[in-house]
This record gives structure tokens, sequence and C-alpha cells, in this order.
């Protein structure tokens, strides 16, 4: 690890290239060296997890690591393609390694049946001094943890924009084996409230409970770490980011092309035009709030209510599906579905009634729809995460700010922002 | 009470592992939709795609790895995908879904097709079999980062060609000729030249001077007079390019110095032209060399991203022709050579005299790897987008199962969410156009063209197969004896025979004509389509506001052609025929299924095409 991020070379190969060419030709070289100095944690590989290791394994980050404690089931894997189906009974990171690896050689991947809980801090606290201060190179690490048998988080940690001088002393430390130290720091440190100095991470979390994912991304915005996170139950899923207060990024913009001189009046000189072919980067920067400003909304205000016509139902739905969790410790299940249907009226009611808001605001309709986890839901969310963690790795275009919910029955997806102004 | 199977009701789990689905391509969409159906609980799958797999797929199209490069998609496809879920029951055809074979008894085999195309000829195919065998179909496409879905099913909604496509845009010919403005034109430029030297010559691939441009002469008989003194001072021009260059035996010197020296030189007697815009500069290739740069140093980085002085491209050009010229070679007499993005010297040829031609016209040169993208059309792919899309599909699909078709909608992913907050943006779909020639109950259309200059030949591959996509269609005359005109089986129409001959047809033209004697056919038009503008810019626009222009990932739309099939658009170009004399126009049905032989056969006798009287 230490090795490569030191000599990481940051030319495109041409074995690269030629793979590459495709999303090259929409995202550019620099972005895709960017990802390709991105090395990614990712803990919970369910069917939401796989998508995103899948998308991101395309894309040719450089190192992947898949962290699950869990073992392989018929339920966790409905919407699991990594698995094997003779994997029934290991763990499901381990099982998954040989597919993602094969999805493309060019990325290192690798497995890990741990917990994250369990690794020590200071475990961690020797990769943080591995990292190199690179103008180049932007570091990212993604990580996703199970926690308990329904608790999926998933993560990008660890973009390194400037690491201070003291920090290389200890470059040369022996690095743990688990993990190779992928810059895994960024993302315990977050966990468990280490500081991470200089170092800048990124957290992305899926179907944790909403405690769970308020912590982590409190810690994150602290040390200014960007976090995601989403979550697949049943027809609905949804993903949230926070990039911090300050997202820096380029855009790409069509170049306006001045007419020479000497040539203003011509029959095809025409007046300044845009021409399609030139394009030049603007920067830009974008700003966020947490998760737990952006899940404490006050909807009392009149300023709130006004805009409560246009505000997706999902971001309720959201909350009440949050507040199952927290209450049951598990999601919606199938095998009890009278039960959950009951409790899930139930919170409804209890959520709606919490934040002030009429019941008629979601009606009976979704209950019967949010179970389990749906591939083509997966799918479709797993690609704008996937989408989404791309930009934030390379830098490039404005990022969703700062909610995206997918509602499949409707084929409705909405980028909406919680929190404030 | 409400059983679930996973996140689905039981009826409808259960009817996904006995129904029968076609996936119509086993690209990047295809492989994701592959892997979802199987997740998702479908058994029986046929997959169909003629193509193999490239190293370039390999960035999204997840079914495959670099030990399948060469091999059949649909294959490979088929046994990645199987081993998601062993228990499926999936077959792959590696074919062409426009073969006759899979006629419309075939379609009938399926509850839903599902398209994940990249081209508009299938897209065009697989729309009219599903409305002849009245099988609901799944649309898709995706261009970059944006993406579409839409369901198309017989009676209820919008087929894929109710509404018309903007067609590929084409540049003027004297533009491409004289005066080159941008880079695509020098790149247009340099694949003509191409074909002019390697491959099939065209003859609206021209690539010496165009001697009539009317902007040279501002008025038409200097032109005319100009274009008949070329001929007569028997102009290189008059010569096939090709066999001038075969009688040099392909010297690239002499070869560089004509296309890059002489005709130049000839355009700037052209003096009108350069009045108002910088003259081209002819280049020399004696004195290039003369003046070559000492031995440059190997720039690093990737070879394709590098933009090469001008003598690097005139040594590009020097051994790419003289690659080309061997492999025409060893093709034997009279071969010749198809340009293709992907054979390097083809590319470095384009590369090469595209880049000199930009330099001689004032432009900054390319990167290889930027006129790639141009010549080669190339659409950007990205995993997610496709994996958004065939997700998409799917949830589209089990609507149609669950028998709420009403609720089905056509659905766009968009870069960045629109002013209603949308990243994706479902729209009701749209009623069947009345008039659309494919799938009005009484399809129909009528076409003006002049019988005397027509042959039955261009009727067939110009008209029914160029303009209305038709792959295999038969005509027969409506005089009541049932005269087959043009048949699908090989060697029983009389090609070369024009319209006008035909006595029959005359009566119904001349009586036609009458109804449309103040109009006639522009200059230089072959036919038109009455009712409709040939190249109609972009579709009409959907009623919401968020339904952004249709990119739907077709090869043939999104990019500039480099093949004008089109009519001459330049404003300026005036041409020398006169007008056309007798103008007919011909009503002729276009009956939805007949895009195949097989099904013209299976259904014959309401299906023919009519000339009505």
């Amino acid at each position: 690890m230490i090795d490569m991020i030191e000599k990481e070379d940051p030319v495109i190969s041409e074995e690269e290239a030629a793979q590459y060419d495709r999303q090259i030709r929409l995202w550019g070289l620099d972005a895709q060296k960017r990802l390709r100095g991105s090395r990614v944690l990712l803990a919970g590989v369910g069917g939401l997890g796989a998508e995103v290791a899948k998308n991101l394994i395309l894309a040719g980050v450089k190192g992947l690591t898949l962290l699950d404690h869990e073992q392989v089931s018929e339920d966790s894997c409905r919407a699991q393609f990594l698995v094997p189906v003779t994997a029934q009974g290991q763990n499901r990171a381990q099982a998954s390694l040989e597919r993602a690896q094969n999805l493309n050689p060019m990325v290192e991947v690798h497995a890990d049946p741990g917990r994250i809980e369990d690794k020590p801090d200071d475990f961690f606290l020797q990769f943080d001094a591995s990292w190199t201060p690179s103008e180049i190179c932007i570091k990212k690490v993604a990580f996703s943890r199970q926690h308990r048998s329904y608790l999926r988080v998933l993560g990008v940690l660890g973009q390194l924009d400037k690491l201070g001088p003291t920090h290389q002393s200890q470059r040369h430390q022996p690095t743990h084996d688990f993990t190779r130290g992928h810059g895994v720091p960024g993302l315990v440190s977050a966990l468990f409230g280490h500081d991470l100095g200089k170092v800048k991470c990124e957290v992305c979390l899926t179907g944790c409970s909403r405690d769970l994912m308020v912590r982590v991304d409190q810690l994150c915005s602290k040390h200014n770490i960007k976090v995601f996170c989403g979550d697949v139950h049943g027809y609905y899923g949804y993903m949230f980011c926070n990039l911090g207060p300050e997202h820096n990024y380029v855009e790409e913009k069509p170049k306006v092309v001045k007419p020479p001189a000497d040539s203003n009046d011509g029959p095809e000189a025409k007046k300044a035009k845009i021409d399609p072919n030139e394009t030049t980067m603007v920067k830009k920067t974008t700003s966020f709030c947490t998760l737990k400003e952006a899940l404490e909304v006050d909807w009392t205000s009149e300023k709130a209510k006004a805009g409560l016509k246009r505000t997706p139902v999902d971001y309720f739905l959201l909350h009440v599906l949050l507040k199952f969790h927290t209450d049951k410790g598990r999601d919606p299940d199938p095998k009890s579905f009278p039960e959950d249907s009951q409790l899930l009226r139930q919170i409804r009611d209890d959520v709606l009634e919490a934040l002030a808001l009429s019941a008629d605001l979601l009606n009976d309709d979704f209950i019967s729809y949010c179970f389990s986890e749906m591939s083509p839901v997966c799918a479709v969310v797993g690609g704008v995460l996937g989408q989404e963690v791309v930009k934030a790795l390379s830098q490039r275009d404005p990022p969703h700010r700062n909610f995206f919910f997918f509602d499949a029955r409707k084929g409705n997806g909405v980028v909406d922002y919680f929190g404030p102004n | 009470m409400v059983q679930l199977v996973g996140s689905l009701r039981r009826e409808l789990a259960e009817s996904l592992s006995t129904c029968k689905v076609l996936v119509v391509g086993a690209g990047g969409i295809g492989c994701e939709l592959l892997k979802n159906l199987v997740l998702t609980g479908f058994k029986n799958i046929e997959v169909i795609d003629l193509d193999t797999i490239d190293v370039s797929n390999l960035n999204r199209q997840f079914l495959f790895q670099k030990k399948h490069v060469g091999k059949s998609k649909a294959q490979v496809a088929k046994e990645s995908a199987l081993q998601f879920c062993p228990s499926a029951n999936i077959t792959a055809y590696h074919d062409s879904i426009m073969n006759p074979d899979y006629n419309v008894e075939f379609f009938r085999k399926f509850m839903l097709v599902m398209n994940a195309l990249d081209n508009r000829a299938a897209r065009n195919h697989v729309n009219r079999m599903c409305l002849a065998a009245d099988i609901p179909l799944i649309e898709s496409g995706t261009a970059g980062y944006l993406g579409q879905v839409t369901v198309i099913k017989k009676g209820m909604t919008e087929c894929y060609e109710c509404q018309p496509k903007p067609t590929q845009k084409t540049f003027p010919g004297c533009t491409i000729r004289n005066t080159p403005s941008e880079p695509i034109h020098c790149i247009v430029w340099a694949k003509y030249l191409f074909n002019q030297l390697f491959g099939e010559e065209d003859a609206d691939q021209e690539v010496s001077p165009d001697t009539a441009d009317p902007e040279a002469a501002w008025n038409p008989e200097d032109t005319a007079a100009r274009a008949t003194a070329s001929e007569k001072d028997g102009d290189i021009k008059r010569v096939s390019t090709k066999e001038w260059a075969r009688s040099t035996g392909y010297d690239s010197v002499k070869l560089f110095n004509k296309l890059f020296k002489d005709d130049i030189m000839y355009l700037l007697t052209m003096d009108k032209l350069w009045k108002k815009r910088k003259a081209p500069i002819p280049l020399d290739w004696q004195q290039l060399e003369n003046m070559r740069p000492q031995e440059e140093s190997p720039a690093s980085g990737l070879k394709d991203q590098q933009v090469l002085g001008v003598w690097g491209y005139c040594q590009l050009f020097q051994h790419s022709v003289e690659t080309l010229r061997l492999q025409l070679q060893e093709k034997g007499e009279g071969s010749e050579l198809v340009w293709d993005k992907d054979d390097p010297p083809a590319m470095d040829f384009v590369t090469a005299a595209a880049n000199l031609r930009m330099h001689i016209f004032s432009m900054n040169m390319k990167s290889r790897f930027d006129v790639k993208s141009m010549a080669g059309n190339i659409i950007p792919a990205i995993a997610t987008t496709n994996a958004v899309i065939a997700g998409l599909i799917v949830l589209e699909g089990l609507k149609i199962l669950s028998g709420e078709l009403e609720s089905c909608r056509t659905i766009f992913l968009n870069k960045c969410p629109n002013l209603r907050k949308k990243l994706l943006v479902p729209c009701i779909l749209d009623p069947p156009s009345a008039n659309c020639y494919v799938c009005a109950s009484k399809p129909e259309v009528t076409v003006k063209l002049n019988v005397q200059k027509t042959t039955v030949l261009s009727l067939q591959d110009r008209i029914l197969k160029e303009r209305f996509g038709m792959v295999a269609p038969d005509v027969q005359i409506e005089d009541g004896k049932g005269t087959i005109l043009i048949s699908s089986e090989e060697g029983e129409t009389e090609g070369k025979v024009l319209l006008g001959f035909l006595s029959i047809l005359q009566g119904i033209f001349l009586q036609e004509q009458e109804k449309h004697s103040d109009e006639e056919l522009e200059r230089d038009v072959e036919f038109e389509v009455v009712g409709e503008a040939p190249d109609k810019a972009p579709p009409p626009q959907n009623n919401q506001e968020e339904v952004n222009s249709i990119t739907n990932g077709n090869k043939d739309s999104a990019q500039p052609s480099t093949s004008s099939k089109g009519e001459h658009h330049c404003s300026f170009c005036v041409h020398k025929q006169k007008h056309e004399e007798l103008l007919g126009s011909i009503v002729e049905k276009v009956p939805t299924p007949l895009a195949s032989g097989a099904i013209v056969a299976s259904v014959k006798h309401s299906l023919q095409t009519f000339f009505v009287a």
C-alpha cells in the first residue's frame, strides 16, 4: 500500500486507455486518473453493496476491499450477484471476492471477513501516516459495514489532499495485512471519533440505523469527511450525501468562441458562437449539511409548511423506515408480513404526528411495497449512488444535493435538499 | 391478504417464473438487464446479439472478461448470467434479429420483448415485429449520462416510429470539398478520401475541389461554364481518384502533393471563395521534408492523446497509405477496403489526412483520440447509466406482467435534476399517432416521385428499404391481376425498369398527377414523402416540460453522418440538372409487418404493398 501510493504513476497505461476508452471519452483523462488513484473499502456486500462494488470496480478505482462479517443466506443474497449459489454459509465478503475481481483485473480487490467494530483504533492509526501528500493522487476509501444482521454501512473514505509532513516519518511502518492500509483510518477514525488531522475522507453508508448514520455523519463532518448514505426497501430506495461545508469540483462548460478579427464578415464566420467541440473547465464549490440537520427539519414553521406540497413524500417514508429499523433492530421482513405491516402503519402515524404533519401525507399504499431488497431497485439506486461516488472521487460535475429518492412504482427519481439553507 | 416472495406479490413472482421473455442485444444494457432479470426471478429468457466482444466493452459489459474478447456476446452473456441463477433457462442466439428466421411466430413465443439495442435499423425492425405479433415491447437507450426507457404496445401507445427521428447530420458537398471551417468537415473529407482511394467509390463522396461551387462564381452561368471547362481540359478529377492513385502505385508522396498541394492551389484559383475567408495554405512534401524537425523527443503519455506536428502527420499519412496499399494488394484485384475506426491503419490514415487538411485550413489539429470520436461516431458509455436503465426496464416489465399497462411510463434519466427536481423523469405514454405509416390501423403513405426517372430497383432500395426501413419488401400492383412488381425472392424483380414504362402505373400516375399539378419535387430530390418534411428536425416534444430530447443511444442519430446519403442541403449549391419533367405521385400502403419477407409469406393476403389507382 505504502509503495503503491508513493510510486503511483499518474499516467494511464495504454491497456487502461483501451479498456476505459468509452468512459474516458465521457469524463476525461483527469477524472480517470483520479479514479485510478482511489482506494475504496466497501463493507457490507448485499444487493445494493454488490451494485456499488460492480460500478466502482468497472469504473477503475485503484483498489477495493470488501468488508463483511455476514454469512451467505438465501434471503440476504436475493439481489446479490457476486456470491455464487454454492456459497451458502460462507462469509459474504470472501464469497464475493472472485467474481468481483473478475470484473476488472486492473483493480486490486480484497476481502475481509472481520467486523469493523472489532478493529482497535491503533490498528488504523498506523495507516494514517501512510498517506502520501500528493496533489495529483487523490486517495479515497469506500467503506461499508454490516452491523448485526441488518445493518449495512457502505463508505467511501480517505480523500487525501494534503497531509502534513509530520506524517511522512511513519510512512514505512509495516502495514496490516487486513486492508493493507487503504485509508481505512479515515473511516474508522470517523466511527471511533479519532482525530484525523488534515486527512479528508468520504464515507458512504447504506442501510444502517439512523443513530449510527447520524453519529458517523457528525463525526465525519467534524473531520471534514464526506459522507454518503443509502438503502433499498422493496420498491423504494434513497441516497443521502454530505460532502462537507465546502465541496470543490470542476464542471465542463461549452466554450464561447469569438470570431477571429479578420473573418468577421465571411459567409460562414458568424458572431461569437458556442463551439460544441471546445469546452472549458469551470471550478465550483457547493456546501452540504449533516444528516442530523437534514433529518431534523422543523415542519412547524410557516415556510416549511408552504413548501410541503413540493416536498417528495419519500422523505417521510424514509423517516418511517428508519424508525422501524430503530424500533425492531431490523428491516421489514416478508416472513412476518402481517405484523410488520401493522407496525409500519403505526410508525407512519407516530412519525407524522411527531413531525406535526397530517397522516394523509403518506397513505397505506407503501406498506406492502417496502419489503426485502429488489434487484432492479438496487440497480437504479446503486447506479445513481455509484455515479455520485465517481463524481466525488474525480471531483467532476455538480453532486446531487443532498437526497436522491427513487420510487420504483412511479419510476420517479427526485433530488431534493433538506436541511438549513 | 398480500403474500410476498421477496419484494414481489406471490402472483407476480409466479408469473415471472413461467413467462418467456426476449432480450434483444447483449451489450451495455443487455448485460445489466440479464442480471436483473435472473435476480428478479425470470426463468425463461432468450437473448440475441450478432456482435462479438471487444476490449472497449469491458468498462461496462460486466458479464464479459478479457479472456472472452472475440467471442459471441450472446453466448458469453448467457453463460455468465446462468452463474447468478443456474436454474434459469437461457437460450442464446449469435445472430441478427433482422434475420428472417426470427419471424412473427418467433416473436409470438414471448410475453415480453426488451430491446437493448444501439442502432435504429434494428429498433425499427423489432418495433414492427412486435406490432405484428402484438407483443409488448420495452425500448431503451443510453448515451453517456443520459438514458431512456419506454413501453410500446400496439393500439395503446406510440410505436417507435410514430415520431420522426432526427436524421444524421449531413454536410454540404461544397463545404467538405472546398471550404471546410470545422475539424469535422476535414474528418468527413478524410473518410470520403479513404473510400475514394481504397474503398467503394461513391459519387456523393467526392473529395476534389468542387468547380461548380456557386459561391465561387456568384452566378450560375459562370459556374456552369467553369464546370464545362474543367471537364474539357481533362482535369484529373474526371479520372476516378482510385484509378489515378492506382496508376501511381499508391505513391504516397504523389498522393500527398495532389491532395494537399495541387488541389489546394486549384481551390486558391477560385478566388471568390477566399475574399471573406482565410485562404488555405498548400503543403509541399519536399519542402516539409527539408524542414523536418530534428529527432523529436518522444512525448510521454498516451499516444492517442498527442497532437503531432505537421511532419508527424505527413509521416503517418505515408505510413498508413503504404499499409493500406498492402492490405488492398493482399485482398487481390478489384478488392475494396471498408473503413473501420478500430482498424489501426484506416484510423491512422483518417487522422493524418484530416489533420493535414485542418492545418491547411488554419484549424487547430486534433489528437487521434479526438478524431476517432468524431470519425467513428463513438457514443461514450458507462456502467452506471446502463445499470439504471436496465433496472427501469425490469420495473416496466413487472408492471406489464402485473397487467398494469396503464401505469407504464416512458422514463428519462437526466444528468442533473430538472427544474422539478427530477433526475428520473416519468412521462405518460402517448397514444399512437393516427397517421403513423407503421402502426396505424390503415398504414398508408403518399410518395411523390418522377416515374420517368425512378426504377423499380430504386423504389425498392431507396424508398422501401432505405426510407421506410423495410427488410425484404414484396410489392404487388393493385391492377386486379396481382402483378408482382417487387419480390423478396432472389432474382424475381426486374429492377432496371423505370416505373414509367409500366403502362399500368403510368395511368395511375397521370391520374394522381392532376391532384398535385401545382407541386413539384425540389431539384435533385429523388422522391418525397407527402405530408412529412423529409428531414424534419427533432421530434415534437412531449407535453411535459421535463421531456428532453431523445438521445436514445442511436449509433446513427447523435453524430453527423459521414456518408452523406441525403440530399444536398447547401443553399448555395445549384445543380446543373433541368427541372424534372414529369412528376408523378403514388400512394403506397406500407403495411407494418413488411419488415420481413417471412412475415409477408405468412399473412400475404392482406399485407402486400399497393399502388392505389
